[in-house]
């Protein structure tokens, strides 16, 4: 198109420029180009594809676990992963997989406790099969009936059990109710309270900023840990679980809506000169205007894609706090809390499985890693 | 220049006095204090402690002295260097941050050197291969660096190396080495210990290094003056690294304050896994039984040092950089 233009340099005929029209392709909104554009960043599309998985596991936690977050078999503390099989011990193959029957003894020698397979007995896995109760949406819905397990006869333990004998598989799932959405609450507490102030700051400047950047920049003088283990301290240990939960949510958000709330700040600062807020002025828009209808809209996306950026490092601090017996606490459960246990190394060298939710965190903070960045290029309107 | 400091130090010195009030204060938010905690470890224990008792051991601490008293008091020692005694451990808080402070920063300088070391030649390498396999496969490797927590990494090597030598790797010496004069055995058995955390906690400083490096890179040779140097006929090695990369460098030495605090931070936690004796080991130990002197002193010294790395890095950035007009 822009070869017909230069080659004829007349005024363009209304048939050139339906012309050009048709070759550019149908006008597209700023939506529409963002989301081409990040449908092109394969990762972003992998690492968005995980974490919609992993939600949607955690929200139906109790389905698609075998065992219910606290169901202990004691008789099989510290089992390690006892896997699927297709090919039984004579070599038949089996199209429905199955597991072994599993008989606990102890080393005569060392007493420790040693597993080992049955391989005369064969318990076929099965689907929607009846287990221990369990509710969803908070309740709202009682049932007992998860997507598989092989029965009560035998032991599914995918990834082996804990030191008191729970399903690490089952648990991971539960752990991760707590691991993923920590960081969506921390980020909403941190987007709400940064945003308010990064606008009106920025808006309104005087005293008020002056003192609120003092404040910020004071608070980011602190590295995180430090401060989120004196934080983490705070919490007094008679409050309940839900009250911890939120605790630590807050304590998350805590150094994170500085860091939001002076990039915000930042943006508004340019965009109160611009002609259009300055249009909006003369016309007698109220502030409230100003702020919600042409301020807010035009930070939005950049809000986003910090939020995105911001969510794993709240996860990593949800892990390590747990981790470290400052966080998350039981009957509460989460990916941190779970790999507590491997903390002491005499344990983590015996069995090792302990490490395995390990992979989960690990793996949901790099598909946040990818997203946010694909949400970042999407959201930039020069990129090419 | 001397104006420019001058006026950044002046601005410094009220900050140091919000740092302090605000580590002060964190620390003593939670309900109840030392006596508490102490005495409800020793109830534990079987013995119990009177009301009369623990009134007296307030006393003794001088926890019975209301807050901004205790702040001034505490203060006015603390700018003349005497950090009180920690409760728990019942010695002069100095000379514990001292006896960690070796530790503490021979782990930090090695990660600072090894992250930087190796995070920016690859940056380099991947700006200017852009879109090259290699260059996908480090940003890849990057994005997971940053992904994997230190402590987890830690951890896993710590199994991975009991696996094949069957030899446990924490702490920073073996036993018979620990009071031992530094002979040459003694420096080698530290050196077996040491890459362990260092390597654990790298391998995040890496991935940030390169990406910031490669970021900066790319951004600079996109610029007029690189395509000018290039039509002129100056060799592309030269172009890089003469002029590009110079200037590529500037943000990452702004982010000297912040690279204090990724160090500050790396510690946290894998210190405490491995079992490395630390500043932030013994602070974490400090906070959970609210021994204040302490942790308050480790803490206020934490926002000092990450401070101070701020003032330094924009010294230095205004000297380097000449474009920087210090007002």
């Amino acid at each position: 198109m822009a070869t017909i233009s230069s080659t004829t340099p007349t005024t363009p005929t209304p048939a050139v420029a339906a012309q050009e029209l048709a070759e550019s392709g149908p006008i597209l909104s700023v939506r529409r180009l963002m989301w081409i554009r990040f449908k092109r960043n394969r990762l972003a599309i992998v690492g968005a594809l995980f974490l919609g998985f992993m939600y949607l596991t955690a929200i139906f936690a109790g389905f698609v676990a075998p065992y219910g977050a606290r169901e202990t078999y004691s008789n099989f503390a510290s089992a390690p992963p006892h896997g699927l099989n297709f090919v039984d011990a004579q070599g038949n193959f089996h199209l429905v997989p199955f597991v072994y029957g599993l008989t606990p003894s102890a080393d005569p020698k060392t007493f420790r406790k040693i597993y080992t397979d049955d391989t005369t007995k064969l318990y076929l896995l099965h689907f929607l099969v009846h287990g221990e109760e369990y509710t969803l949406f908070f309740g709202l819905i009682k049932t007992d009936v998860h997507l598989f397990g092989v029965g009560s006869d035998a032991q599914l333990f995918l990834l082996g059990t804990d030191t008191q004998g729970r399903d690490i598989f089952s648990r991971v799932f539960y752990g991760a109710q707590v691991s993923l959405s920590v960081g969506l609450v921390g980020v909403f507490l941190s987007l709400i309270f940064g945003t308010i102030l990064g606008i009106a700051t920025g808006f309104f400047g005087g005293l008020f900023d002056i003192i609120t950047q003092r404040i910020i920049e004071i608070l980011m003088a602190f590295p995180q840990f430090p401060l989120w283990f004196a934080l983490a301290a705070v919490i007094p240990v008679t409050w309940t679980p839900d009250q911890v939960y939120f605790a630590i949510s807050i304590v998350l958000s805590i150094l994170n809506w500085g860091a939001l709330a002076r990039q915000v700040r930042g943006m508004v600062y340019a965009l109160r000169e611009t002609d259009y807020v300055v249009a909006a002025r003369y016309v007698n828009c109220s502030d409230w205007r100003i702020i919600t209808r042409h301020l807010l809209p035009n930070t939005l996306s950049h809000i986003i894609v910090i939020a995105t950026l911001a969510i794993p490092g709240m996860i990593l601090g949800e892990t390590a706090l747990s981790f470290l017996g400052l966080g998350i606490r039981v009957p509460m459960t989460s990916w941190g809390l779970q790999l507590s246990e491997a903390q002491h190394t005499r344990v983590l060298l015996s069995q090792p499985w302990l490490l395995t939710p390990a992979i989960f965190v690990v793996l949901t903070i790099i598909s946040f890693n990818f997203l946010g960045d694909g949400i970042r290029d999407a959201a930039d309107p020069f990129a090419k | 220049m001397g104006k420019y400091i001058f006026q950044r130090i002046l601005i410094f010195i009220p900050t140091l006095i919000l740092i302090a009030f605000f580590g002060y204060l964190i620390m003593e938010l939670p309900p109840g204090d030392y006596v508490t905690q102490y005495a409800s470890v020793q109830n534990a224990r079987g013995n119990k402690m009177s009301e009369q008792a623990q009134e007296t051991m307030r006393q003794e601490l001088g926890l019975d002295q209301p807050l901004p008293g205790r702040f001034v008091a505490w203060f006015g020692r603390f700018i003349r260097g005497d950090f009180g005694n920690s409760f728990e451990l019942n010695a002069p808080v100095k000379d514990i941050i001292f006896d960690r402070l070796g530790a503490t920063l021979l782990v930090s300088t090695c990660v600072f050197i090894v992250s930087w070391g190796i995070g920016i030649p690859l940056g380099v390498y991947s700006a200017t291969h852009k879109y090259s396999k290699i260059d996908n496969i480090l940003t890849t490797l990057a994005f997971i660096g940053l992904g994997v927590p230190d402590f987890l990494i830690a951890l896993a090597l710590l199994m991975l190396t009991w696996s094949m030598t069957g030899q446990l790797l924490t702490g920073l010496q073996s036993t018979q080495y620990v009071s031992a004069p530094w002979t040459l055995p003694a420096i080698l058995d530290l050196l077996a210990h040491l890459w362990l955390p260092v390597i654990a906690v790298a391998v995040t400083g890496i991935a940030w290094v390169m990406r910031v490096m490669r970021g900066n890179l790319l951004n600079e040779l996109g610029k007029q003056y690189v395509t000018t140097l290039r039509a002129k006929g100056v060799p592309e090695r030269t172009v890089v690294w003469r002029h590009a990369f110079r200037n590529a460098l500037h943000p990452l030495i702004a982010a000297l304050g912040q690279t204090l605090a990724f160090l500050i931070n790396g510690f946290a936690i894998t210190s405490v896994v491995l079992n490395v004796p630390t500043l932030q080991a013994v602070y974490l130990d400090a906070t959970i039984k609210q021994d204040i002197p302490l942790a308050s002193t480790i803490l206020v010294l934490i926002g000092f040092l990450v401070l101070a790395g701020t003032l330094i890095a924009d010294i230095l950035l205004a000297w380097l950089d000449p474009r920087i007009r210090y007002t």
